[in-house]
């Protein structure tokens, strides 16, 4: 339910959304004409029609399930993410007016999750990961599918957030359902995404190598960025471990708490030797932090 | 295919078609936000607002039978996605469904988001009923669409139908090959045709885009019959935003 219908999400969080996605489409306005020029037009409308055309199109998955495109992570990867953030409203725009998917009222907070966080996370996700991976085809497949896989997820938390932001679900209610929905849909996406990009890499290799040279990434910029955002991550989930735990309740649910978890954990329930739970959510962070830090520069130094 | 069947009513001479594109969607995002923000258990303004969508419906000259069944798809997306809410909100169990149970509260908001959540697709249906394509990028561009949303969806609108055709072209061409024998090769074989259709809608769109500007293409699609503003026109619309306007404020109040 990426595409939420009116009446779902209360004032504050409409008026938020919609006053975060104009000021992101503004700023995608003036990057796209300067990335895109005198081609805007026609590169914009011809992705923009593609991507209703392609989310007709049922791929079967292999087990017994089948999905559609979605196209976020598609737009971000062929046309960096002010076209792709352009591309995804005028999408929206029109489902919302013409086909009625999606609300109107709700055409801001709409446009705020899979347009502006879809689209940009997903461009985040890629060039970052290009950046360390580097050009060859089978690293830039990988980095799409990892890009689609995240943004969706991401997508999923935005919709819990805002529905639980709206006072309508319980957020942990929200984020297993929703969120939990949107790392399936995200396994998905990424295998069409990831396939999709490596044939058109194959084919016609020219119409993703035009934004992805001039890449701002660099090694050492994509690390930070990662280690910064599993950082905040970390530290979001600490401050959230103050609610029952999704997983616990689970465990709880399906008769299997209390049993001894196979291998001990350093900090049982963030009790740190050291202090409360917040010395242990922090020695946790740096830790994360440091491992991820020290992955990536060894990958980064292989690279480069 | 085209968009053609979904204009039938476009033309149909009204109050509503009299006020221009710009207008008919300022009014029509007036009464879905009115709707779709209305407090919980707000019943009467909620009936109200739906009597004044339908009024409009039957001023317009939209066919009952062609509004509900435009209706349909858009009111099993919204049941799709609001089902989840009997189960996820917390509360008194009315009953049990194995693992999951249907909760008082659930139920409760369950019946508010349907009804929100169907009387604002009411006036979604009489804007997509009324106005053409070219007129809703029309009004959109006179409500400040950036420039760059409002070409590329028009070239979007050009290029649709002719990209979806080719989708499905290629995809018979790849079938009267044999191509796509189960599931895996079926995948592959739509990958690879969704592969060529996106070089080909680039390459079509920029070949369409070099033709628009030898015609003297400046950015702006022209309208055949521009709807121009009247007094009583504007007055419509004022009256519309202003009853849908006290509606949501005396639910609030009251």
């Amino acid at each position: 339910m990426a595409h939420l219908p009116d009446g779902f999400l209360s004032i504050p969080v409409l008026a938020g959304t919609a006053g975060a996605s104009a000021a992101a489409l503004a700023l995608a306005v003036h990057r796209s004409r300067a990335t895109l020029g005198e081609r805007e037009g026609p590169v914009l409308g011809a992705t923009t029609a593609f991507v209703f055309a392609a989310q007709m199109l049922n791929f079967p998955l292999g087990i017994g399930a089948s999905a559609h495109l979605l196209g976020a992570a598609l737009v971000a990867v062929l046309l960096g993410p002010a076209g792709g953030m352009l591309v995804m409203f005028g999408v929206l725009l029109v489902q919302a007016l013409l086909f009625q998917d999606g609300g109107i009222a709700a055409l801001g907070a709409n446009t705020f999750n899979i347009a502006v966080l879809g689209v940009g996370s997903a461009a985040a996700v890629f060039g970052a990961l290009r950046a360390v991976l580097g050009p060859r085809p089978r690293a830039v497949a990988l980095a799409t599918a990892a890009a689609a896989l995240v943004s969706t997820a991401l997508v999923g938390v935005a919709v819990a957030l805002e529905l639980a932001l709206s006072g309508l679900v319980p957020f942990t209610a929200a984020l297993t359902l929703v969120g939990g929905g949107h790392v399936l849909i995200g396994l998905a996406e990424a295998v069409l995404t990831g396939m999709l990009v490596s044939v058109v890499l194959r084919a016609r290799p020219e119409v993703l190598a035009r934004h992805t040279e001039g890449s701002r990434w660099t090694p050492v910029r994509a690390v930070a960025l990662g280690a910064l955002i599993l950082a905040v991550m970390t530290l979001a989930v600490v401050a959230a471990s103050s609610q029952p735990d999704v997983l616990e309740a689970a465990l709880e649910r399906f008769g299997l708490a209390g049993r001894r978890p196979a291998v001990p954990a350093p900090f049982p329930d963030y009790a740190s030797p050291t202090g409360g739970p917040w010395v242990a959510g922090v020695i946790g962070l740096v830790a994360a932090f440091l491992v991820a830090w020290g992955v990536a520069i060894a990958i980064a130094r292989r690279r480069t | 295919m085209s968009f053609h069947h979904l204009d039938r009513f476009a033309h149909v001479p009204s109050p509503v078609t009299r006020v221009p594109p710009a207008g008919r969607i300022a009014g029509t995002a007036a009464l879905a936000l009115a709707t779709a923000t209305l407090p919980h258990g707000a019943w009467v303004p909620l009936g109200l607002l739906a009597l004044l969508s339908v009024l409009l419906l039957a001023l317009a000259r939209v066919p009952l039978t062609v509004a509900l069944a435009r209706l349909a798809w858009p009111l099993a997306l919204v049941l799709a996605a609001s089902t989840a809410l009997l189960v996820m909100v917390p509360g008194e169990p009315l009953v049990r469904l194995g693992p999951v149970a249907v909760t008082a509260p659930g139920a409760d908001r369950f019946a508010t988001v349907m009804a929100r959540a169907m009387v604002a697709l009411v006036p979604a249906i009489l804007l997509v009923s009324t106005t053409s394509f070219p007129e809703l990028l029309h009004g959109l561009r006179g409500l400040r669409l950036p420039a760059a949303v409002a070409t590329a969806l028009g070239l979007a609108y050009r290029l649709l139908y002719l990209t979806v055709d080719e989708l499905e072209r290629l995809q018979r061409a790849a079938r009267s090959r044999n191509a796509g024998h189960g599931a895996a090769g079926r995948r592959h074989m739509l990958i690879g045709v969704t592969a060529a259709t996106l070089g080909r809608a680039f390459a079509r769109g920029e070949r369409t885009h070099d033709a628009m500007l030898a015609r003297g293409f400046t950015g702006t699609l022209p309208l055949l019959h521009a709807t121009t503003w009247s007094v009583a026109a504007a007055v419509h619309l004022a009256l519309l935003v202003i009853l849908a306007a006290t509606v949501s404020v005396m639910a609030r109040l009251g």
